[in-house]
């Protein structure tokens, strides 16, 4: 086994107790004393901090630069302008993901795309054969930066706080903007992977890290590991490449708009022009759409055999990664995602929503499973042998109004 | 990590404490910090017989599942139905949480003392 990387934090993740382990050649925290439930409760109710430094940062510069990434990756680059950001999927001739990706625009010159950390090798052979036919190039600075990600309903007052100012970004998700705080440059981005209607990724350079780091813990914040990140992101219906991108458990590549958000993370828009898989995307869209609005034929099936779904046990037990899902009695397809994730009573709705002091625990996840399978259709899914009732729902949480992620929980 | 040193422990690190014929089987604080937070256990009911080294339930956290192995060979007595609702309760309280008591005892797997026990997860790590 070839020698783990560290992030920049390694030492205070070592010197807080975190259980470490091998995350895609990194040696990150897994977990903190306080536990995987804590975490994601605290995250959700004030600010959690994740050391993400271990995903790929590559920054894209030269004169073809937007030419380029038009071309490899699904979304308009074209619609960002300085200080946006967009979520995007690096697609392949057939309409399946080599990767998803963040792409941010802190200054006119290049652009910075974050990528999986596990796939940031895979990423690289991908577009550099891709990135000669352009005048322009990658510049791997993974190793140069660090990356914290800032997330819960205090996070936004505590990067105001270190930054004396009132507000770090404009409002609203995909803002970005370069701030001191207390000296030190601090590249901020209101993004995340945890659902939270306010949260945000920041980007530093190596020497700052755990000024960052020891600054945020001081005003409240705390840390969370990958697994807290893990059930955070399930809750919100995030996928994670490798479960619900990629390839699925019968080694078949996943269509992209398998997945609700590709509507987000595909442009088909005239400025975007021909890109790596446009037909066969195009295909997956009309399917998707079909199966949306429940007239997917066979001719559909054939495009988009499966979609990635929210489910919900409700009989006692907790469903995992590969366990089948079937519905009328017929394998339907697996979970791709899931555990037993906690969350907060709450009262009220949006925006006058509050967090009661009481918590529940509930066994949710996410499946791949028949395109046709209506919402709120009863299925079952094998749990050991043994096969419990479950459901596909909506969603599981309703996180469009700040500051509270409110779940929606089946009864 | 703590150990009691008045109970017997498995290889697959459940503590079993006999008194007056019954057997009263849990989980050691080692597993409960190796697991994480406990979230569900699959508990037997009561009348079930177990077998000693055989599965007898399984304890659910939010990274894993993980089998609960009989110490003993028996008859279940009773079984701790507060975990049903308190799952977390072997994690606060790993020796005092128990999980099943078994009665007319037969037969047992190879059980380590204390001392054995925290040389044996000295060595695991």
């Amino acid at each position: 086994m070839s020698e783990l990387k560290r992030t920049q934090l390694y030492n205070a993740h070592v010197a807080a107790g975190a259980t470490m382990v091998d995350f895609g050649g990194w040696e990150m925290p897994i977990q903190y004393p306080s536990g995987i439930v804590a975490e994601h409760l605290y995250t959700r109710k004030c600010c959690g901090i994740f050391d993400v430094s271990h995903m790929g940062r590559l920054l894209i510069e030269g004169p073809d630069r937007l030419k380029f990434l038009q071309h490899v990756l699904t979304s308009n680059a074209a619609a960002l302008t300085r200080n946006k950001a967009q979520y995007c999927i690096i697609p392949n001739e057939n309409g399946s993901a080599v990767d998803d990706a963040y792409l941010y625009m802190f200054d006119e010159d290049r652009y910075l795309l974050v990528v999986n950390a596990s796939n940031t090798d895979k990423d690289l052979a991908w577009l550099e054969p891709i990135v000669k036919d352009y005048d322009c190039r990658i510049r791997n600075i993974t190793g140069e930066t660090i990356s914290i990600a800032v997330q819960g309903p205090e996070s936004g007052k505590m990067l105001a706080k270190l930054a004396g100012v009132e507000d770090v970004t404009a409002p609203a998700r995909n803002n970005l903007s370069i701030l001191d705080m207390e000296g030190h440059k601090v590249w901020v981005a209101r993004t995340g992977y945890t659902g939270e209607p306010i949260g945000y990724e920041i980007f530093l350079k190596n020497e700052d890290a755990e000024w960052a780091w020891n600054r945020l813990m001081e005003l409240g914040a705390k840390p969370a590991g990958l697994g807290a990140r893990d059930t955070l992101r399930m809750e919100a219906m995030l996928p994670l490449y490798g479960d619900e991108l990629g390839v699925d458990e019968e080694g078949k590549e996943m269509p992209i708009f398998a997945l609700a958000l590709a509507r987000f993370a595909v442009s088909f828009d005239e400025g975007k022009g021909e890109f790596i898989g446009r037909a066969a995307l195009a295909k997956q869209a009309e399917a998707q759409t079909a199966f949306r609005e429940k007239r997917g034929t066979a001719a559909d099936l054939e495009i988009l055999p499966r979609r990635v779904r929210p489910i919900t046990l409700l009989d006692r037990g907790v469903m995992r990664h590969g366990m089948d899902v079937y519905y009328n009695g017929e394998k339907v397809g697996y979970v791709t995602s899931a555990t037993m994730i906690p969350y907060y009573k709450t009262e009220g709705e949006g925006a006058e929503a509050r967090l009661l002091e009481q918590t529940g625990k509930r066994a949710i996840g996410i499946c791949y499973i028949k395109a046709d399978v209506p919402t709120n259709a009863q299925v079952e899914v094998d749990v050991r042998g043994k096969r419990l009732k479950a459901v596909i729902p909506l969603k599981h949480v309703a996180n469009n109004v700040p500051p509270y992620v409110i779940p929606v929980v089946v009864q | 990590m703590t150990i009691n040193p008045d109970m017997k422990y498995t290889k697959s690190h459940e503590w079993v404490k006999e008194e007056d014929g019954i057997a009263v089987v849990g989980i050691t604080d080692f597993a409960q910090d190796a697991l994480g937070d406990v979230v569900f256990v699959n508990l037997p009911e009561a009348g079930d017989e177990v077998v000693a080294g055989e599965s007898f339930g399984d304890v659910e956290s939010v990274k894993a599942v993980s089998d609960l192995v009989s110490p003993v060979s028996g008859i279940v007595q009773a079984v701790n139905e507060e975990l049903i609702d308190a799952p977390e309760m072997l994690n606060s309280d790993p020796y005092g949480a128990w999980i099943i008591k078994v009665e007319q005892v037969n037969d047992r797997e190879e059980l380590m003392d204390a001392d054995d026990y925290e040389a044996f997860c000295a060595e695991e790590g």
